[in-house]
């Protein structure tokens, strides 16, 4: 079976936007996602994680090399793909519910399918009873439930994740993983995540993808051999399989951290 | 005793405690203005002249629309029903400049936020407008229009318009991009990004423009009605004083403030509380 996320020789470049110099975001990167599987992109800040992102939402045109999802080459943002922002990206003039079923009402899907699908979505995020509310009414990790419902919601083929826990406090954190973890399986859906907290990749990720600095390459690609259905973090933290990917991805990501410093 | 506390706990049932306060603090300065004006017309210290008596700005109501015989005279406006018909048409001129002025503003300013080239062309004309807006434009609008509805719709417009554009490119340009990318990766077009992203993102912005080019739009309308209006408050307020009806002049004045008031209070604050409050979009003091 065909990957349903292909990036081939992708390179990247683009003009700073206050000295004009030219910066090599990314350098040949070739990666792919199969279907069903959840992927990580870990690296330290400036690697061009979200560069790689926006290229592969289509907000960001591509020069060189290709990116294909389901074999189609990407032109353009399209809810083929749907993409979990950092933070801050839910409509506040929305209610949750209007923000869920924003991407069916944009596919123009009739009401009363669309209101049903929302309902799903709001039960599986556990997000029920609080359909009517604005996004200001919300915590940070139900803003981030509501956001990951909305793009769940229009049913696109790949899922991108920029950084979507980045944001909230660290409790939170860990029982969003846990739930995107949850979610994830019962949705099959293809994932690609991105991160800069190697616990998060290995915790979530099939497989991770290791980035170095800038110019950002594919440094290394490690898989983790735990059943997705029995991650759950306080089981996992004494699980070998666990840690030792873990630590390896620590190890490659450390390497490129404080290699300048030496 | 019994009966105004009952009256008191009544009222405080139905306002609540706190707006109850705040209405009382603020008609202190009020009572104690009128409280003056009807020691004065007691004492006698400045003449009918200059202060006419509080009855007779309620007489004027009644001189004004002597030979008005209904209601239905009032609506179709005819021509004794004079103190109506001079509200009406300067509520009609306001009504027409923001019917006019808000999609107007509301469109190129979107276009303008949305595009920096439309921006570059439009924003220069905009302050060079903004800088002559209001009475400096009456003498030539006379020259061109004459006096009547054309010349104060023209300057109520270039109030209105100019503020709503400037106040809905602002708030365009204010909306995070990370909106504007959310709906485009569910696949939307610029219709949606312009319906869905930007006209509710700057709608703090758009509603304060309304308010302020209400607020300016009312000044400058009473300011070109004197002079080159045929009708309206502006125009009663100017007959009358060089007719020496000083309480018209008064009655004027008090209708202007207070149509200014109910239309801020009834219209402009709740569209605000329905809109950009419950969206969590403004920061509140209380």
């Amino acid at each position: 079976m065909p990957a349903k996320l292909v990036v081939d020789r992708l390179s990247h470049h683009y003009p700073d936007e206050y000295t004009g110099e030219d910066v090599h975001a990314l350098d040949q990167v070739s990666l792919s996602v199969e279907d069903g599987e959840f992927s990580a992109v870990v690296g330290p800040s400036g690697c061009g994680k979200t560069t790689l992102l926006n290229i592969l939402a289509g907000l960001l045109p591509h020069t060189e090399g290709s990116v294909q999802v389901d074999g189609r080459e990407v032109q353009g943002p399209g809810p083929d793909r749907g993409v979990v922002f950092q933070e801050h990206a839910i409509l506040p003039w929305r209610t949750v519910a209007r923000n869920i079923g924003h991407g069916l009402e944009i596919q123009r899907l009739p009401r009363r399918e669309r209101e049903q699908k929302v309902q799903e979505f709001i039960d599986l995020v556990g997000l029920s009873g609080f359909e009517e509310r604005y996004p200001h009414e919300l915590s940070g990790g139900m803003k981030q439930r509501c956001a990951l419902a909305r793009t769940l919601c229009a049913n696109p083929v790949v899922m991108l994740m920029d950084e979507p826990f980045a944001a909230v406090d660290a409790q939170t954190r860990i029982t969003l993983q846990e739930e995107l973890n949850r979610i994830a399986i019962a949705t099959r859906k293809t994932i690609l995540f991105i991160t800069h907290n190697v616990d998060e990749a290995a915790f979530l990720g099939d497989r991770c993808f290791i980035f170095s600095r800038r110019p950002g390459k594919l440094k290394a690609t490690v898989k983790i051999n735990v059943p997705r259905e029995q991650r759950i973090w306080k089981d996992l933290l004494s699980e070998k399989a666990y840690t030792d990917p873990r630590d390896e991805i620590l190890r490659l990501v450390r390497e490129e951290v404080f290699d300048d410093e030496e | 005793m019994s009966v105004l506390q009952t009256a008191s706990i009544g009222l405080q049932k139905r306002f609540g405690r706190q707006r109850l306060r705040k209405i009382l603090l603020g008609s202190i300065p009020f009572v104690v203005l009128l409280v003056m004006w009807q020691m004065n017309t007691a004492m006698e210290w400045l003449p009918p002249v200059y202060i006419p008596p509080i009855a007779s700005i309620w007489e004027a109501i009644y001189t004004l629309s002597e030979g008005c015989a209904d209601a239905g005279a009032v609506l179709s406006m005819q021509y004794e029903c004079l103190f109506t018909n001079h509200i009406l048409s300067s509520l009609g001129r306001v009504g027409l400049s923001l019917v006019i002025g808000i999609p107007s503003g509301i469109a190129l300013g979107v276009l303008a936020g949305m595009s920096r080239r439309f921006a570059h062309a439009l924003e220069p004309v905009g302050v060079f407008a903004n800088a002559i807006s209001g009475i400096a434009w009456v003498p030539l609008a006379i020259v061109w229009f004459g006096t009547g509805w054309l010349t104060t719709l023209f300057i109520l417009l270039n109030t209105v318009f100019w503020l709503i554009f400037f106040n809905t490119l602002l708030g365009v340009r204010g909306v995070p991009r990370v909106y504007e990318n959310s709906v485009m990766t569910m696949g939307g077009g610029r219709w949606a990004i312009i319906s869905q992203v930007y006209i509710p993102g700057a709608l703090p912005s758009i509603v304060t423009g309304v308010r302020m080019s209400m607020g300016f739009g009312w000044r400058a309308l009473i300011a070109a009605e004197m002079i080159g209006g045929d009708s309206g408050l502006g125009f009663m307020i100017f007959v009358s004083a060089a007719e020496y009806k000083i309480e018209e002049v008064f009655l004027g004045v008090l209708v202007i403030a207070i149509m200014w008031m109910i239309t801020d209070r009834l219209l402009l604050i709740p569209l605000e509380k329905w809109t950009i409050q419950r969206w969590g979009m403004v920061w509140r003091p209380d």
